[in-house]
């Protein structure tokens, strides 16, 4: 019924939206585990990535290779500035007030963006090696596309080791552990969580980018659908883990793309219900998710 | 004896005030005041499973989509309903109930999703769940989305006969604020405070954590159902769309703003932040102040909003109110502890 | 506490005590300014706009200047319903304008019909809306089944398609009804659909529902795509990079900047769709109209709709003139004996007992990024 190439092609798409996700994912999984924030305004942040890169591209005609670096660091400049503004005087409130917080500052930088930018979507062009196609019979990709999963892979491989390795990322997995001995270990506990952020945003605002040059268009929405996917993305696999949103995100793109691929097209409307079903099974099963760990603190 | 004077003086000025606003006022500020009696039942109804017995549930909207579809599937007029739902089963064709009977429908409904779906859901915790009750939110809405010839899908069902006014909605309100009132202060109340402060503990004197989860989680989505009936015959046209995160995020932040396991919070809230964006709608309308015509600056009141948010969370991380209740008392200035 | 409750009430009466002592004609726009739907109506709240200004330059109706009271909706069915019962009973409007999307334009309609006051949606599409609203509810816009119709005719007609693809969002309105329909006409002219796949508001990646199009044994001669503005420009980019050049038909909901933006000009090529105007067009009113736009606004008219902002004014104010009055129910009888209105986006006309207009449908192709006007269909 599926020619091979169909098969191959979808499986193609699926490692696609997989790398993107994953890719949105981890940041929002980082600073979950530190805070057990689930973090709304992480979407925000996306797009405020990948604004920078249209006015860099647009305005400044700047080559992608800096237009890559700059909305890393916005991001995480932006990051760490909502981290010290809205959470930092929550430290000791209710985890609740921290959730809440984060969505107000969603919305914040959502309507501010609104009022500045207009709501009207634009258009993300990016230079032309990178949007050239291949063909290899019925199966094609993008250049784009390699960028994303090769970016995706490295950042993870990176990302790992430096929490695994380095002093700063084994002070950080002290403090996803516990705040209180960390701090009486003599961890900067603050500067850790900020550090936490900083990073977490600066993949976001990559994510972002990396989001914008796939699919070309953004808009001040943009991040509220790519964040919620990614906060799924990221539970399926264990929240907090870095290797448990990595996969997550791998399977909500193959659920998603097989789901709408390999179903009579009747069915592509029950897509995100599908989505959410998946979700909740895996959770009924695996109760932490793939990677989780039992959860100590409940909010 | 004295208890039940005071509930019957209360509800007697409830009365009054409610009998001022619908001869006096328009029928803007009239509707406004629906709404915040709709946005009430649904914050003090999620505080039950949210607040009290600790299951941070985000499906409210879910439930309230359920109360709304099946209310007005069961009273829509027979002509209309022929009109807009030609395959609908025969029985459910050609029904058309009182409006009371289909909201208490409505009601149960809701609570027996709640049960389906709390039973396996319910045992999971914090985050986890949150996101499993947010998933059955879209789920529901995918269905509805999906199901024509029981919903109309995508473009929803219009023609709601607007049955809903100030009365019936406040009849709900001081229902659903008694009957909450009473569950709480009963050993089903203490039962559901011990799940939140410590499960194991309270499995261990013995109380049946799943029986109570799923008995305070069908609570709450029986008068969120409750909301949604008033809800949709009061707009009179109900889609998919207006079941969203958007609509479960703004009653979360209601709750959490007025405290958690406060019911009185969750009043003062859901009246405030009902009103504050309605009234601030002039000045992003370009409103002429002192002589000068303001520019019009749409999204204005979501960012004060944002940071007015923001700013109670910092101040006030349990919410106004936190998980005391306002006393006549209090309100007298005694301080009442 | 007791503080935020006095500032609240106090709040409440201070707003409510607000004079009206101005004598003008008080006119309503309700508009989705903010949320998903603002990149669709703020153009239309435009064209509403300068519809009351340029109307104020020529002295405006029964010698009275006109005032326009702005209400953002935000995207939302109970602020829709909320913001109309303001402008009915705090701004004391006489008539309003509004809405592309029928979702609102029901919520909002049905306020305006309880109360008695005409209401003109701008943008909504859907033909039934005025006949399940009632008497008070007009629509500016042809309906959907006409567009839909002339879309299928033309690729059968003319570009002598046989077979074809359709994609639709399902989760939405106006696209399922507007497929609905071209499928309905193409079938019945003798074509056929070899695949009907979905979509959801809010997707941005469409390489599933290609790949399936690529994998079917029979090629179609034309894709119907049924999708909202601001997802039609990603679906033909998605197409084209896809290797799929073949002629892509849409609705209403193309017509707008974003099409070739998002696609690129080499990409946007093939691309046809059914909507209100040209702004090719050539004619007196619409270069009028398009010079003052630019002129207030610094830009051209972003899409179809501002135009039809302007003509939703245009036509209450026609209406409030032929009345002689500021009575809603002989604004009413006026709107809907229109006869002939010469609006931006083409003769408005009601006939007796149906409040959506009789208008021709314009056909764009689109060709190296500019839209050229393709054919002009009469419905019959």
């Amino acid at each position: 019924m599926f020619s091979l190439p169909y098969v191959l092609q979808q499986f193609i798409n699926a490692i696609i939206l997989g790398s993107i996700y994953a890719l949105v994912a981890i940041g929002l999984s980082m600073v979950y585990g530190i805070l057990r924030l689930i973090n709304f305004a992480h979407g925000d942040i996306l797009m405020i990535g990948a604004y920078t890169g249209l006015f860099l591209l647009t305005l400044y005609k700047a080559p992608f290779a800096i237009v890559l670096i700059v909305p890393m660091l916005v991001g995480g400049l932006i990051g760490v500035i909502v981290e010290r503004v809205a959470y930092r005087p929550l430290r000791k409130a209710p985890e609740v007030a921290l959730l809440i917080t984060s969505l107000a500052v969603s919305m914040f930088i959502e309507n501010l963006a609104i009022m500045v930018l207009s709501p009207r979507p634009r258009r993300f062009r990016i230079p032309s090696f990178l949007s050239k196609s291949h063909f290899y019979g019925a199966i094609n990709f993008r250049n784009i596309d390699i960028l994303i999963v090769i970016l995706t892979v490295v950042l993870v491989v990176v990302l790992t080791l430096f929490v695994k390795k380095t002093k700063i990322g084994i002070a950080m997995r002290a403090t996803a552990e516990s705040i209180n001995t960390s701090y009486l270990m003599g961890i900067n506990v603050n500067n850790i969580i900020m550090l936490t952020f900083a990073i977490g945003s600066l993949l976001a605002g990559v994510a972002g980018m990396m989001f914008a040059s796939k699919y070309g268009r953004i808009e001040p929405f943009m991040g509220f659908l790519p964040g919620l996917k990614a906060f799924v993305a990221s539970v399926i696999g264990g929240i907090g883990s870095l290797p448990g949103a990595v996969m997550g995100g791998y399977l909500l793109g193959f659920a998603e793309i097989f789901f709408v691929g390999f179903l009579p097209p009747q069915l592509s409307g029950y897509r995100d219900g599908f989505v959410f079903l998946l979700l909740i099974i895996v959770l009924l099963i695996r109760p932490s998710g793939i990677f989780g760990q039992a959860e100590k603190r409940e909010v | 004896m004295k208890r039940f004077l005071g509930v019957l003086f209360g509800i007697s000025i409830l009365f009054l005030v409610i009998f001022f606003i619908d001869k006096r006022f328009n029928s803007y500020y009239r509707e406004i005041f629906s709404i915040i009696g709709i946005n009430i039942i649904l914050v003090t109804s999620l505080n039950i499973s949210n607040g009290f017995t600790g299951l941070f549930s985000l499906g409210h909207a879910g439930f309230m989509a359920v109360g709304a579809y099946t209310s007005a599937l069961l009273d829509l007029p027979l002509d209309k309903k022929a009109m807009l739902l030609p395959n609908l089963p025969y029985w459910l064709g050609h029904i058309s109930l009182p409006f009371l009977l289909s909201v208490i429908m409505a009601g149960f409904m809701a609570a027996f999703f709640a049960v389906l779906v709390g039973y396996p859901v319910l045992r999971l915790k914090g985050h986890y769940l949150s996101v499993a009750t947010l998933g059955f939110m879209v789920i529901v809405r995918v269905v509805i989305n999906n199901t024509p010839n029981l919903t109309r899908g995508a473009i929803g069902i219009n023609n709601i006969p607007n049955y809903t006014n100030i009365w019936w909605v406040y009849f709900w309100v001081v229902i659903t604020v008694y009957a909450l009132w009473r569950i709480i202060n009963s050993s089903y109340g203490r039962a559901f405070l011990a799940i939140r402060e410590d499960h194991i503990a309270a499995s261990l004197s013995g109380v049946n954590l799943t029986k109570y989860k799923i008995l305070s989680f069908a609570i709450g989505a029986f008068f969120a159902g409750v909301a949604g009936a008033l809800w949709a015959h009061q707009i009179t046209a109900i889609t998919p769309r207006a079941f969203s995160f958007v609509t479960t995020f703004n009653i979360v932040v209601m709750l959490v703003i007025g405290g958690m396991g406060s019911i009185s919070g969750s009043i003062v809230s859901a009246f405030l932040l009902t009103l504050l964006p309605e009234l601030m709608r002039p000045l992003e309308e370009g409103m002429v102040l002192f002589g000068y015509q303001l520019p019009q600056l749409y999204g204005l009141t979501q960012l004060i909003m944002a940071t007015l948010l923001i700013l109670v969370m910092i101040f006030r991380p349990k919410g106004l109110m936190g998980d005391r209740e306002l006393s006549l008392k209090g309100i007298l200035g005694q301080k009442s502890s | 506490m007791k503080k935020i409750f006095v500032l609240a009430l106090a709040l409440v009466f201070a707003f409510s005590l607000v004079a009206f002592s101005e004598d003008v004609v008080r006119l309503g726009a309700i508009n989705n300014l903010t949320g998903a739907q603002a990149s669709i109506d703020v153009p239309t709240y435009n064209g509403m706009k300068l519809a009351v200004k340029l109307a104020n330059e020529k002295g405006g109706v029964l010698g009275k200047k006109i005032k326009l009271f702005g209400v953002d909706a935000k995207t939302d069915q109970t602020a829709a319903a909320n913001g109309t019962r303001k402008l009915i009973d705090v701004d004391k409007v006489v008539a309003i304008a509004g809405f592309s999307d029928t979702d609102y334009a029901l919520a909002a309609g049905a306020v305006a019909q309880k109360a008695g006051i005409p209401f003109v949606t701008s943008g909504a599409t859907h033909p039934e809306i005025p006949k399940r609203v009632g008497d008070f509810m007009f629509m500016a816009a042809f309906g959907d089944n006409v567009q839909a119709y002339a879309g299928a005719e033309f690729a059968y007609k003319k570009l002598g398609a046989k077979k074809a693809w359709l994609l639709k969002d399902s989760a939405m309105e106006y696209t399922m009804t507007l497929a609905k329909y071209m499928k309905e006409r193409f079938e019945k002219v003798g074509g056929k659909i070899l695949l009907e796949d979905t979509y959801q508001t809010g997707d941005t990646d469409y390489s599933s529902q290609i790949a399936r199009l690529k994998n079917l044994k029979e090629k179609p001669d034309v894709l119907f795509v049924a999708a909202g503005p601001d997802d039609c420009g990603l679906i033909v980019k998605q197409l084209r990079e896809a290797g799929i050049f073949t002629p892509v038909i849409g609705g209403d909901g193309f017509d707008t900047p974003l099409l070739v933006e998002l696609a690129g000009p080499k990409f946007a090529n093939n691309v046809f769709f059914t909507t209100h105007i040209s702004y090719g067009n050539k004619s007196k009113v619409v270069q009028n109209f398009i010079n003052a736009y630019k002129k207030e606004y610094g830009h051209e008219p972003e899409s179809a709709f501002a135009a039809l902002g302007f003509d939703a004014i245009g036509l209450i104010i026609n209406a409030i003139g032929r009345a002689n009055s500021l009575d809603p129910k002989a604004i009413r009888d006026a709107l809907a004996t229109t006869k002939g209105y010469q609006g931006v986006t083409g003769n408005i006309s009601y006939k007796p007992g149906d409040r959506v207009p009789t208008k021709s449908v314009t056909i764009i192709r689109v060709k190296d990024g500019k839209f050229l006007f393709e054919a002009e269909v009469l419905p019959q």
